[in-house]
Order: structure tokens, then sequence, then C-alpha cells
């Protein structure tokens, strides 16, 4: 914090703040958040996806961005979260967000450095990085003295919610716990109480609608269009483009060489002992796949559609973009690099096989919008419309934003229709975090959080009746 | 430099003692802030100044830029404070971080402290209630079982449903758009656990539910039994007679709530949201539209404003028009003051007392006071000066005084908006007026005034008769205007006539029945120069022909028929007049001086009329004049008097300008006239 002079306290009802060192976790399907509330970007911010080692003597889980993406034979890449949006496997979820939250916040236990994951560097092999959650159960239970808010999805299950604040209070411990949706804080965090949340993460795309900080359930629509099926498009054009472009993960190149554009790879390649999982390939491909979204795609933000009059040849006309794959193959990609995300909002322009159908119209962002505002009470419409808050990482696609505001006055000519943006990619890409960050350290939120004694009274169904 | 004295000499303040002292005290306290140098600020800086440092220190000497930190001792001690917040009442005790509360005595060290530090935070707890402001719960219309059973029941809405309405309408704090979104009754279900307060478990409710899906109800189903159960409590708990303003406004409210309505609302309000792009963009279009119209309608009113002003319609007065916003300026102010003024004097005169003190408090010193039954010299003089140098009743600059209307015409004075230097007279003034922009106009108007028998050489030139005179060289202008416009008109006429009279003609050529006139006007519309003032002058009487001779058997044909040809009653007359000037005229061979001529017969008969005019207003003054004497005996009669004057020459200037409003209202005038 950046108070002037340090021995000074700031003036008490400067931000109503009044922070209890409370722990903010936001688990994505992507990556997991967490972080002290009251700071501005969350400490630790882990892959959701885990490794699963199985041998003879039973299976071991390695969470972290180091463990998952070492080659190792048998290493299975998996992830918790359900194709609903909602997590499916409980135990593993648990011991990965209490991986995110003792990594790099509380500490698994203070009396071995070694592994509470502080020490990484000092560490000499991968294997050791990674905390030994099995010693971890023997300790102290790791949240005893943090209350702890958690983000959920806007559609998840009365079950669902009670599993959170189970693991919460019997598992870890936490003195106070709270569950807020990230429509909720993702409005928050662009400094909104009321506001249509439009969410497109990695998983599912979400609108929520945000009435006075409470989300108005009816309107929550959610679809799979998302960062994932982007992912999945850019693949169906690698394999359907003549000749097929070839996708090779980081981990097989050894060396490379530069070639022209269009031309084979020439490269060598590392051998393994044994062929690292196909889901661990899958999950380095998807990271060229990333580095290719976040550097060449682009969506059509001009007039209308992209398959519209002119437009796909205005996009002939525009200067392509040059990517290289991690074994030197590269090419410039012209009017190709519009249609991945074009399908976000036209689903008829979804590239398709037999495999992966055409998505339907309903799913795309547009109609979703429409879907939720149709919910939502006609006197609050233009109030929701006037604060569109856009936050997830796929929105930071090039010219998303372009696009979503000309799709959205398309469909409400006649309203305000504004569009917030946070600019910043850490903003963006983890506004739930932040909004919670802000909500959980204000002084006037001591009083909402559950509190142990009352869980233990009440059962995991007070979570029903206090967040809502 | 301003000062003091010019400021009240703007407003017309008086000089008095006070503003003398004043003066003096402020020009000692410009000398002696002049003499102190300010303090801490280089001299060239202070000289940048000028002679008035600004009102408020803008450097303070002891200040340094940035305060020093103050070396106050060892660092501040932090604890992490449990505490509990008022707000709860589990007793949930949290950790926030504060300073460390035992004041330790200044010089001590480390160890101590630290000793001192778990001794205290250890039992002490502290209750925080820095938030409680935030602890808001609504409130909410409570009843009885009996009340509900006496007044509350409803075909629609069971016991339970209720109950359960009013739970989310509090647990929502009223925000309808989130009740209707949460609401969510599962008859039965609900029912045994709404008395616990646990609503909804979703999986829970839709497996145990063996009842009917529950009704859908919109938001205007709930606010309309919400509002309607908050009335009935609302009546039962205050009769209806003994609530006050707020309560009643409330109580018709929510008496008041119409369901229907609202739904019919919100239905066009979607339908308003819901419009596509061609109609918002044909709304535009339309709005662009409306105030392309609006603003050629102002236009066109602008328009048509000048010119009723051009024809001399009564100006509204726009003094009382304009409100207050004409006294923006300091002159306008000084006017309304001195108006006042008068008021106030003849108010004070008239209740007999002239002893009281002012009700305006300003001195009225330097307002050149006169009693009202006597002019002092040097005034008039200076006042009849004004009045010889420029005719012109507008407010003068700097008013000394205002007499009423009837005074000043008495005295003779009359007020300028500005005089130019020098002297001037009233009959080069009458000199000017005489001259047109065209040599031809000129002519035309000296013509005019010659058949009016106005002289060359106006004899006394008065500012009165200067005025008279104005006036009637205006409409001899607004005349001619017209005329032009009624021969271009009538021209026209003329054509679309023959050119009927030709096809009528051609047929009626036939019959042989055709007279010698017939045979005129079809030549002269074959050969117009040949004889067009037969067919101008006169195009419905047939023997107009005769015209340059001036015979009897035209002005009877006239008579008959006055209506038709608006110069008709005084025929006589003019063409008398005509016949004299004929042969100047009919010996130019030129169209367009013949032209003139038409124009010119018309302009006799209008002008006629207007010559009693200056006459009239002669008449007129004079007895002002008498009456005027009169009313300075019996002030009390003379409003009457004046109006009434005012009145009838309000009424015949009216009548003048119906005469120059155009052709038709000329005759109807005329007509007037020759009825007197
Ligand atoms: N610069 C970028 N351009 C395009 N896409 C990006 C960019 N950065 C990240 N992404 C994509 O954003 C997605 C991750 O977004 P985010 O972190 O919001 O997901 P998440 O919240 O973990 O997932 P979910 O909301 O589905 O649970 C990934 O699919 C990633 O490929
Ligand atoms: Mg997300």
């Amino acid at each position: 914090m950046n108070i002037p002079n340090s021995s000074t306290a700031p003036a008490a009802g400067e931000y109503a703040g009044d922070e209890v060192s409370a722990i903010v976790l936001d688990p994505g399907y992507w990556t997991t958040r967490a972080g002290f509330a009251g700071e501005d970007v969350p400490k630790s911010v882990c892959p959701s996806f885990y490794g699963q080692l199985d041998s003879d003597s039973g299976s071991q889980q390695l969470f972290g961005e180091n463990a998952i993406h070492n080659p190792l034979g048998n290493l299975q890449v998996k992830n918790p979260w359900g194709s609903d949006g909602i997590v499916q496997d409980w135990e593993t979820a648990t011991k990965l967000w209490e991986y995110a939250i003792t990594s790099r916040l509380t500490g698994a236990k203070p009396g071995d450095p070694t592994k509470n994951g502080l020490n990484d560097g000092t560490n000499t092999n991968g294997d050791a990085m990674d905390v030994d959650m099995d010693a971890v159960e023997n300790q102290e239970k790791p949240l005893e003295d943090s209350p702890l808010l958690v983000t959920e999805p806007g559609w998840n299950t009365a079950k669902a919610r009670e599993k959170y604040i189970e693991i919460a209070m019997e598992e870890w411990g936490a003195p106070a716990f709270y569950l807020q949706k990230t429509g909720v804080l993702a409005a928050f965090a662009s400094g909104k109480a009321s506001g249509i949340v439009i969410d497109v993460g990695a998983s599912h795309t979400s609108i929520t609608p945000v009435l006075d900080g409470m989300v108005l359930r009816k309107g929550v629509q959610k679809s799979t269009l998302a960062g994932n099926f982007v992912s999945e498009q850019i693949r169906l054009i690698f394999k359907q483009s003549q000749p097929e472009i070839p996708l090779t993960p980081h981990y097989m190149v050894k060396s490379k060489t530069a070639v022209d554009a269009g031309a084979s790879a020439q490269a060598t390649y590392k051998t393994f002992a044994t062929q690292p999982t196909d889901s661990f390939r899958r999950h380095e491909e998807e990271r060229v796949l990333t580095e290719f979204k976040e550097s060449v795609v682009e969506v059509w933000g001009g007039n209308g559609r992209l398959s519209n009059g002119a437009n796909e040849d205005i996009a002939k006309q525009m200067p392509g973009r040059p990517f290289e794959m991690p074994d030197g193959w590269n090419q410039v990609f012209g009017v190709e690099r519009f249609r991945p995300a074009e399908a976000l909002f036209d689903a008829n322009a979804a590239v398709h096989d037999a495999d992966h159908p055409k998505p339907k119209d309903d799913q795309t962002i547009p109609r979703l919008v429409q879907q939720a505002v149709q919910h939502v009470d006609a006197d609050q419409r233009p109030l929701l419309l006037s604060n569109i808050v856009v936050t997830g990482g796929s929105t930071l696609l090039y010219k998303f934003n372009d696009r979503l505001s000309n799709e959205i006055n398309n469909i409400y000519p006649s309203t305000r229709n504004k569009l917030f943006a946070p600019g910043s990619v850490v903003e963006r890409k983890y506004a739930a975090w932040i909004g919670g960050s802000i909500l959980a350290s204000l002084g006037s939120f001591h009083q909402l959080w559950i509190s142990k004694k009352e869980y233990e009274e009440h059962g995991p169904s007070i979570v029903e009746k206090r967040c809502r | 430099m301003a000062t003091g004295r010019d400021v009240r000499d703007m407003l017309g303040l008086p000089m008095g003692a006070g503003a003398g002292e004043q003066a003096k005290a402020a020009k000692k306290s410009k000398t002696t802030g002049g003499v102190k140098r300010m303090q801490g600020v280089a001299r060239e800086v202070a000289a940048l100044y000028g002679e008035r440092p600004p009102p408020v220190a803008v450097y303070e000497e002891e200040k340094t830029y940035r305060a020093k930190r103050q070396n106050t001792g060892p660092a501040k001690k932090w604890v992490q404070q449990d505490f509990v917040n008022q707000a709860r009442n589990d007793g949930l005790v949290l950790k926030h971080w504060r300073r460390k509360h035992a004041p330790a005595p200044p010089v001590q060290d480390g160890e101590d402290t630290a000793m001192e530090e778990t001794d205290i935070t250890g039992p002490y707890i502290e209750n925080c209630g820095d938030f409680n402001k935030y602890n808001i719960s609504v409130d909410l219309p409570t009843f009885s079982d009996e009340e509900y059973e006496a007044h509350l029941r409803s075909n629609d809405w069971s016991r339970e449903e209720t109950d359960y309405l009013f739970e989310v309408v509090r647990d929502y704090s009223y925000r309808w758009a989130v009740v209707w979104d949460r609401y969510d009754y599962q008859p039965g279900n609900n029912s045994a656990l709404s008395q616990e307060g646990v609503d909804g478990d979703d999986g829970n409710a839709l497996a145990a539910m063996p009842f009917a899906p529950p009704k859908q109800r919109s938001v205007e189903d709930l606010k309309a039994r919400f509002y309607d159960i908050s009335a009935k409590l609302m009546k039962l708990r205050i009769p209806e007679m003994q609530m006050d303003a707020d309560q009643y406004s409330t109580y018709e409210i929510l008496s008041k709530f119409d369901p229907l309505l609202e739904r019919n609302r919100k239905a066009l309000a979607s339908a308003l949201m819901n419009r596509s792009m061609d109609e918002v963009k044909e709304e535009e279009f339309l709005l662009t539209e409306l105030q392309r119209i609006n603003m050629a309608a102002n236009r066109l009113d602008a328009e048509r404003e000048e010119l009723r002003a051009r024809l001399d319609a009564p100006a509204p007065n726009t003094q009382i028009a304009a409100g207050l916003q004409s006294f923006t300026s300091s002159q306008a102010l000084q006017t309304l003051f001195s108006q006042l003024f008068q008021q106030d004097r003849s108010k004070k005169r008239a209740s007999g007392g002239g002893s009281g003190p002012s009700r305006l408090s300003l001195n009225t010193n330097d307002l050149a006071q006169t009693p009202a039954s006597t002019v002092p010299g040097p005034i008039s003089a200076v006042n009849r000066r004004q009045s010889m140098a420029l005719p012109q009743s507008a407010a003068a600059q700097t008013p000394v005084r205002t007499l009423p209307p009837q005074q000043e015409r008495r005295y003779n004075v009359s007020t300028h908006d500005r005089l130019t230097s020098g002297v001037s007279f009233g009959a080069d003034r009458l000199v000017k007026m005489r001259q047109a922009k065209s040599n031809v106009q000129t002519q035309k108007i000296a013509a005019a005034l010659h058949e009016l028998g106005v002289p060359d050489l106006i004899p006394i030139p008065t500012s009165r008769v200067g005025e008279a005179f104005e006036s009637l060289i205006g409409k001899v202008g607004k005349l001619l205007d017209v005329r032009k416009v009624r021969e271009k008109e009538e021209g026209e006429i003329r054509v679309l006539e023959a050119m009927k009279e030709a096809k009528g003609g051609s047929s009626t050529s036939s019959n042989n029945n055709a007279t010698a006139t017939d045979d005129k006007r079809s030549t002269s519309i074959s050969a117009p120069p040949a004889d067009r003032r037969s067919s101008t002058a006169a195009p419905a009487s047939t023997p107009k022909t005769t015209t340059n001779n001036g015979t009897t058997t035209s002005t009877s044909k006239r008579n008959e028929i006055p209506d038709s040809n608006p110069a008709s009653p005084l025929d006589n007359e003019s063409s008398t007049r005509r016949t004299s000037r004929d042969p100047t005229t009919t010996t130019n061979p030129d169209e367009d001086d013949d032209q003139d001529d038409d124009q010119d017969d018309e302009e006799d008969d209008v002008v006629d009329i207007d010559t009693s005019h200056p006459r009239d207003n002669e008449e007129d003054g004079d007895d002002e004049d008498a009456e005027g004497e009169e009313e300075s005996r019996q002030p009390s009669e003379a409003p009457a008097h004046v109006s009434t004057q005012q009145q009838q020459q309000q009424g015949r200037k009216r009548s003048a300008s119906e005469f120059s409003a155009g052709s038709a209202s000329v005759g109807s005038g005329v007509s007037k006239r020759a009825r007197k």
C-alpha cells in the first residue's frame, strides 16, 4: 500500500476497508486464482489441470505449473471440472485448491521449508517440488486463521454449493466462509453493483445479469462457446487446411532450423523412453494454441458478420499475421485468422466435421445476451445494458470487444449500450478474484461471513440461505 | 483605476460623508498594503503581483515543501487485534491490524515492549461497531392471524404463499426485480419450512413436490398482493381520517396500484427496446424532420411578425412582456429606478404628506428633483434644445426625471437616445424625409404630397410637426408599396381574364354582338402598349375607354359597383385631377411611366383619406394641451381623459393600417369613409 508516511494509519472511513486477512479463492477451468483480500492481484495463479501418475503403489497427483508440463511417461493430465461448468471431481479439486492456497499464501507447515512450495528454487528435481499432500493431511488444518471467500459460477447447483462450505469448514478449518458468484464479483471489480457481466473463460461463456449486487438467476446464461471451443476450431482449421498444418508442442522439439513460410519443418525431435500420454500431449498442444490465439487469431470487428456482403473480401485485403510453430514451421495467416472466433458470434460460420458438429445458434454470445436481457424485468434492462462488464481470458482475443459492441448495438439499437472492459490483461482475466478481494476487505462485509459456529448450528444448507 | 467613488457614481449613490470616510480608509489600507513587503517571496516575484497583492497569503514562511520526517521514537507497534463485530450475534472472532494499545513510555528498550505486547493482546477482544451503520434491515408491515382472516384473505393467494411473499420481500429489501427473480414458491413444502425460514433447497423441493406446479406470478401480481395488504394494514392501523399528508400519499400509492396498467406499461417499454434498427432509424429521421418543420415554422412566424411590424400593427408592450429580463443592463435598471421613484413620489403626494422618508432608500439629491407644478428654466431649455435636435420619443440615456406623457406634450419636452452634436433644423429633417432612394420614388412622393396640399416648405417645423410628417411619409411609402403590389395582381388578373375573354371572344365573335369595348379589349391584349390604361384602371367597367375625357358616365357606372373598384367613391375628385395631369402622361409613350401613372391614381385615393390625419393630429394636440392644463389642476381625472384620447388615436391608426393592409381592406376602409 502506498501510504506516504508508513507510520500513519489510513483514515478509517476512507474506504470502509477493514482487512481481516481473508483469503479469496477463484477457481476456474483454466487457472485457479488465490490471494489475500485487499491486494490487487492474486498472489497465486496455478493451472487447474493436474497430473496423475499411476504406478503400482497407487496413483499420485501432481499439482502446479512445473509438474504438469514435465513429460513423464505415464503422466495423465486431467481437470477436475465437469463439462457442465461445475466441479466434478471434488476430491481432487479440494487438493488442487488447497495447493493453490498453501503453496504461495499460508504455507503448508512451518517446519518443512523444502516442501511448502515456497522454496522451489532450492530443489533439484521436479518431483520434489510438488507438495506431498499426504503429509499435509496430518498437519493442522491449513486455513485455521483466515476467513475464506470462494467464487462460484452463476449456475452452481445447491448441492455443489454445500460442498464448497463443507470443504472450507471441515477440511480446511476456516473460521468463516462466504460464497459469491463470479458475475457479481466481476461487476464489483469494475466498480458496479448492477450490470450484465459477460465472462468468456476457457470452458464456458456466461452472461450474468446483476442487480444491486445480486444475480438475477433467471437471466443467467451459459454456453460452451469459449476459449476451449476456439482452440477446437483452430485444430479443425489446421487439420482441414491443405496441406495440413502440423501442431507440434514444445516438449517434442529438441532443436529447430529456420525454414521458409509454408515449408515443412526441419527440426530434430526428442525421443522418450515411454511416449507421454495423449492427454499430456493435448494439454501441451493447448499451450501452443493459446499462443496462437494470443498472437494471430482476430475477431472480425467490422460491421456485421464476417460472411456479410463484402466483409470477407475486406478481410482478405488486410495484412496477414505470421506464426511460427515450436518446430520452426511458419506461415502468414490471412483471412483464416478470422475464422476460429467467428463462431462465437455466428454459429453458421463454425468450422465443423463429423465429430464436431456446428453449435446451435442460440449458443452464440449475442443470442445469450439477448436471452439474458429477456429474462430481466423490463424496467431494469436499460440500466443493465448501459453497464456491460466484459471479463475472462478469451475476451482478450483481438477486436473481441469491437465485435461484441457491434452485435449488442444491433440487437438493441434504441438503448445506450456501454461496454466496460478493463484495459489491463490481469484485470480482465482475474476480475472475479479482484472483486472478491475488494468485497472481503470491506469492513461492512464482516457481518456477512458464515462463521464456523453458524455452520455447526445449521449445517451446510446455511450457504443457500446466506449467500444469495 | 476604479475607486469607490466611481462605483458609487455608476450606481447613482450619493457622495455622502460616509463615502468620504470610506475612501479615506481605502486609501490608507492601500498605502499600507503597498508598503508591506510580502514575506518569503522574492522581490521580482512580488513585483509581478502589481500594486495589489493577493488577498490570501500564498506562501507560509515557516513551512518547507515536505514535512520532515519526525523522529518520534521507536517504530509504532501494530498488533493483529482480535475483534467481534457488533452486528453479528454468533461471536465470530476475526483479526485485524490495529495500533498497539498500551501507551508505551517513550524510553523503553525492545525486550520490554515485546513482553508487554503479549500481555495485552491475550485477553483483550475489541468490540468493533465501526460498520454497524451498514447493518440495515427493512421495515415490513406485519399482521396477526386474526387480521389475516378478517381482512386479508384472497382467493388467489394462500396464507402460506402470502407469508412466503413477505419473507422474500424482506430478504431482498423490496428490490422487486430480484424478488420476482428469486420468487419460487413450492406449495406444501414451504408451508412446513417457512417457520424455520429455510426457503427452497431446490433439489429437495422438486423431489418432494406432490402438488401441481405452482402458479407463475409476474412482478405485478406480487406487487399487487403486497401493496394491497400493506394498504389494508395501514388503514387498519391508522384510520384514513387521521393520516397525515405523507401517510396518506403513501396510502394512495399503495391502494391505487393497478397491475394491468403496469403490465401494459412494461409491455410498451420492452416493445420500445426491442425495436429494430430500421425503426430506430425511422424515428431518428422523423425527429429530425420534425425539428426541421419546427424551425421552418419559427422562421415563418418571424417573417410574419416582421411583415406585421412593417404594416404598422400596434406593437405589443415589450417592456411588460419581457418582465424582469429587460432589466439586465444598468441603464434599464436606472430607468426602473426612476420609474419606481416617480411612483413612490406621486403616491406620497396623493397621501398629502411629503415629509415621511422615501420608500426607496437612495438619496434623491442626485436626481434633479423638481416640483411638478413649476418647470425650472435651465432644464426646460435643455429639453427644448434636445427636442429640436432629434424628435424621438425613446427613453433618454440618463433621464433626469420622467414626465407623464401628457405633461411631456404640454411642456414640449422630448427625450432622446442619442444626440448628435451641434444644431440641426427641423426644416432640414423634413426636406430629408421627402427624399427617397430613387429619383422616381422621390418624384412620386412629391406628387403625392403635392396632391395632399402639403406645401414644399412647412412654416414652423416643430418636433411634433416633424413626427406627423414622418408618419405621413411612412404611410405614403407604404401606399406606394401597396399600389405596386396591387398593380401586379391586377395585371395578372387582367391577363388571365383576357385569356378567358379571348377564348370566350372567339366563341362570341360569331354572334356579331360584340361591342366596341370588347374589340378594344381584345386589341389591348394583342397590343398592350396601345391602350393599356383602359384595361388596368377598370377591369370590370366597360366604358372606361373614356377616361381621358373624364366623362360622367364612368363615375356613375362606378358608383353602382363600389366594391369592385376601390377608387369609386372618390373618383370625382381624382378623375378631375387626373384630367388636369393627363397631358403630361399621355404624351409620354413609355409603358413604364404609364404604369406609374396608374399607380398614382390609386395613390390619390388612399392618400386622400390620409390627408385628414395630420390635421386631426394637430387638433388632437391642441385638445390635449388644453386638457393637460386642466389635468394639472385635477390630476385624478387625467388618466381617463388620456386613455380615451389614446384609444381614439389608436382607433384611427388601426383603420389606417387597415387601409394599407391590402387592396381589399383599402376598399372597405374607403367605403367606411364614404359612409362618414
Ligand atoms: N491473450 C489471449 N487471447 C486469447 N485468448 C486468451 C488469451 N489469454 C488467455 N486466453 C484464453 O482464455 C482462457 C482462460 O480464460 P480464464 O482464465 O478467464 O478462464 P477460467 O476462468 O479459468 O475458465 P472458466 O471461466 O471457463 O472456468 C483460455 O482458454 C485461454 O486460452
Ligand atoms: Mg472464469
